[in-house]
C-alpha cells in the first residue's frame, strides 16, 4: 500500500553522514513506513521558531516492520534548514510528517526506464531505480563537475554499470555533456519498438527537467517528472507551493506537495 | 487525585456561539478542513475556519508565494479557492460527517460578491458562522479595500449583517492606525466578533538579483514574529468594544493563547502554527488543558481579561 495516508513521527538520528556534496542521514522511527519513490516528507530537528518550517526531503530509503523502521534522506546544504539538519549528531531528535505527496507510477508491466537525476534529484531516482531492480532500466545521473557526483556505493546497480550513464557539464568524468544531451544520442540508436515502450522518469533541476520534456514529449514518450518548489506545510494546506498545470481551458495552479510533486511532463507548463 | 469538579472547563463563548475550547484553526492554514483527516479528529476543535471562498473559483496568484523570514513567513496565495458552488458541493457534505463546528471566510472582489457568498453560505445549517475577510493584503479586491478605513468596513459589514442571520465575525486588518477605530466600526455595523489580526504587509528581496522574492512583491507576514504586534491590537481592542475579540498573530503554543485570553480575547486562532506541525491545534489544546489545572484555572472566563496593570 504505496499511497498510506501521511502521519507524523519522531525520529532518531543514527548516522549522519557527508559524502562529497552530500550528506546522508539515516534515522529510527517507531515503525516502517511504506512509500512510493517521489514520496516526500516534512522534516524538522532543532529548536525554536528560526527557522520556521520544515523542509521537503524526498525519502531515499525505508525499511523495518511493525515494531521498528529505519528512513533515509539525502540532501544537499541549501540553507540554514539543511545546514542544521546536516549538523545533527547520533541520538538527535528529528519530527517527521510522511509519506507525501504523489510518487512516481511504476508498475506498468513490459516497460523501459530511463531514470534521470540532476543534482540532489538522486535522491528521488535512486529509490525507483531500487523500485524497479528487476526490470529493463537505465539511469542517468547528471552534475556540473566531477565532484558533485554521489559516491558510487550509493547508486542503485552500480554493480551493473552498463545500466549507468554519469554525465559532467566539465567532462571530467563520464559522458561530457548535460543529461539531455546524453539522453538524446541515446534515442538516436534506439529501436522503434523499444523507444514505445520507453518511459522517462526525472527529478533534478528546472532546466533540466524542461530540456527533457521538450526532447520527450514531440517523440511521444511519456515522461514522469518530480518537480520542486518552496514549501511551508507539505501536506496541501498552504497553497504555497502552486504551479502552473494544464487544465481544460487552459492551465491552473495546482498543489507540488500534494497534486505533484510527481506530474505528467506534458501537463506541466515549464 | 483529580475528581471531575477539579477538570478545568475549557469552553468559552463567543457571542451566541459556545465553542468546547477557545483553539480555533485559522483560514486559510488549514485549507478545506478535510486535510487534517489524516492527523486528527477535526471536531476536538473549538472550531476551523475554512479558507477564503469566493462568488467564483479564484486562480491565485503566480509563484513564488511563500518566503521564510526571521520566526516567520510571508505569503501572498491570492486567496485561491474552489468558489462557492463546489465549495457547497464537494467540501460542506465532509464537514458536517466530521461534526467539527466551522466557520467559513468569505471575500468579494464587490460589496455585492461578499453578499452572495453571505447569502449562499447562510442557508447551510450546518454552518457555525461566517468569517468576513475585510483584509487580505495579497489581492486589491481582497477585503482590504473594505477593511482599511472605518467608513468602507462600516459599509461592508452592514450590508452582509443585513442579509444572514449567521453569527457574523469580522477579520481586521493590523495595516491601519488605529485598530480599535476599526473594531468599533464593525461593532456598530452589528458584527457579533471581530478576528484580529490578519497578516501584517510585508516584502523581501533577493540584493543579489535585485528582485523581489514574492511574484507579488509584496506579502502577508504571519508566525511568532507578529505575535507582540497581534497582542498589543488585541489588547486594545478589547478595550474598544464590547463584543467578543477573537485573538490570533503568531500563537505556537498554549502559553501564547493564554496571553491573548489574558488581554481579553474570547477565543483565539491558530494559523501558521498548523503549517509547520499539523498536530499545532490539538496541542495547544491539550497544554491549555494542562496551564489551566497547574494555575488552578477552572473556567477562561475567570482568567480572561486578568492582565494586572
Amino acid at each position: 500500500m504505496p499511497h498510506r495516508m501521511p502521519r507524523i513521527m519522531t525520529g532518531k538520528i543514527l548516522r549522519n553522514e557527508k559524502r562529497g556534496v552530500f550528506y546522508r542521514t539515516e534515522v529510527s522511527v517507531p515503525e516502517r513506513v511504506p512509500f512510493m519513490p517521489g514520496q516526500f516528507a516534512m522534516v524538522s530537528g532543532w529548536n525554536g521558531n528560526d527557522p520556521l518550517l520544515p523542509r521537503p526531503l524526498g525519502i531515499f530509503r525505508s525499511e523495518g516492520d511493525l515494531t521498528a523502521g529505519i528512513i533515509e534522506f539525502v540532501y544537499k546544504v541549501v540553507g540554514r534548514g539543511t545546514a542544521l539538519l546536516s549538523g545533527l549528531r547520533q541520538d538527535d531528535l528529528l519530527s517527521i510528517t510522511l509519506p507525501l505527496g504523489n510518487g512516481f507510477s511504476l508498475d506498468d508491466a513490459g516497460r523501459i526506464w530511463w531514470l534521470v537525476g540532476g543534482g540532489v534529484g538522486l535522491s528521488t531516482v535512486f529509490p525507483a531505480a531500487t523500485y524497479l531492480a528487476g526490470e529493463d532500466f537505465h539511469m542517468f545521473l547528471g552534475a556540473r563537475s566531477h565532484d558533485q557526483h554521489p559516491p558510487r556505493e550509493w547508486i542503485p546497480g552500480w554493480d551493473t554499470p552498463e545500466r549507468i550513464t554519469l554525465c559532467t557539464d566539465d567532462g571530467m568524468l563520464g559522458y561530457n555533456g548535460t543529461v539531455g544531451a546524453a539522453i538524446r544520442e541515446r534515442l538516436e540508436v534506439l529501436s522503434s519498438s523499444d523507444k514505445e515502450r520507453l518511459t522517462i522518469l526525472a527529478c533534478g533541476p528546472k532546466g533540466m527537467l524542461k530540456d527533457l520534456a521538450e526532447t520527450a514529449l514531440p517523440l511521444g514518450i511519456p515522461m514522469q517528472a518530480s518537480l520542486e518548489n518552496h514549501m511551508a506545510c507539505g501536506f496541501g494546506v498552504c497553497w504555497g507551493c502552486a504551479t502552473e498545470i494544464r487544465a481544460s481551458g487552459g492551465a491552473e495552479y495546482l498543489r507540488v506537495c500534494k497534486e505533484g510533486p510527481v506530474f505528467n511532463a506534458g501537463e506541466v507548463l515549464w | 487525585m483529580v475528581t471531575t469538579a477539579e477538570t478545568p472547563d475549557l469552553s468559552v463563548r463567543v457571542g451566541a456561539l459556545t465553542l468546547k475550547n477557545p483553539v480555533i484553526a485559522a483560514s486559510g492554514t488549514f485549507g478545506y478542513g478535510l486535510e487534517f483527516f489524516p492527523f486528527y479528529d477535526i471536531s476536538r476543535l473549538g472550531a476551523l475556519v475554512v479558507k477564503g471562498i469566493s462568488v467564483e473559483p479564484t486562480r491565485g496568484n503566480p509563484p513564488r508565494r511563500i518566503v521564510e523570514t526571521p520566526a516567520g513567513m510571508l505569503n501572498a496565495i491570492g486567496l485561491q479557492n474552489i468558489g462557492l458552488r463546489r465549495f457547497k458541493d464537494s467540501i460542506v457534505p465532509a464537514l458536517e460527517k466530521s461534526k467539527a463546528v466551522y466557520v467559513v471566510n468569505v471575500y468579494g472582489r464587490t460589496e455585492e460578491e461578499y453578499e452572495v457568498v453571505a447569502r449562499g453560505l447562510s442557508e447551510l445549517s450546518s454552518l457555525a458562522a461566517i468569517e468576513v475577510n475585510a483584509s487580505c493584503p495579497n489581492v486589491k479586491e481582497g477585503g482590504i479595500a473594505f477593511g482599511s478605513t472605518p467608513e468602507g468596513l462600516f459599509n461592508l459589514t452592514r450590508r452582509v449583517r443585513a442579509i444572514s442571520e449567521k453569527p457574523l465575525w469580522v477579520k481586521l486588518s493590523p495595516n491601519v492606525t488605529d485598530i480599535g477605530v476599526m473594531a468599533k466600526a464593525a461593532e456598530d455595523a452589528g458584527a457579533d466578533a471581530i478576528t484580529l489580526i490578519n497578516t501584517l504587509r510585508g516584502m523581501a528581496v533577493d540584493p543579489r538579483s535585485r528582485r523581489p522574492l514574492l511574484a507579488n512583491v509584496t506579502g502577508g507576514l504571519s508566525g511568532p514574529a507578529i505575535r507582540p504586534v497581534a497582542l498589543r491590537m488585541v489588547w486594545e481592542a478589547c478595550k474598544a468594544v464590547k463584543i467578543p475579540v477573537i485573538g490570533i498573530g503568531g500563537i505556537q503554543s498554549a502559553e501564547d493563547a493564554m496571553e491573548f485570553i489574558l488581554v481579553g480575547a474570547a477565543a483565539v486562532q491558530v494559523g501558521t502554527a498548523n503549517l509547520r506541525n499539523p498536530n499545532a491545534c490539538v496541542d495547544i489544546i491539550n497544554g491549555i488543558s494542562g496551564f489551566m489545572e497547574r494555575e488552578g484555572i477552572m473556567n477562561l472566563d475567570e482568567y480572561r481579561g486578568t492582565l494586572l496593570l
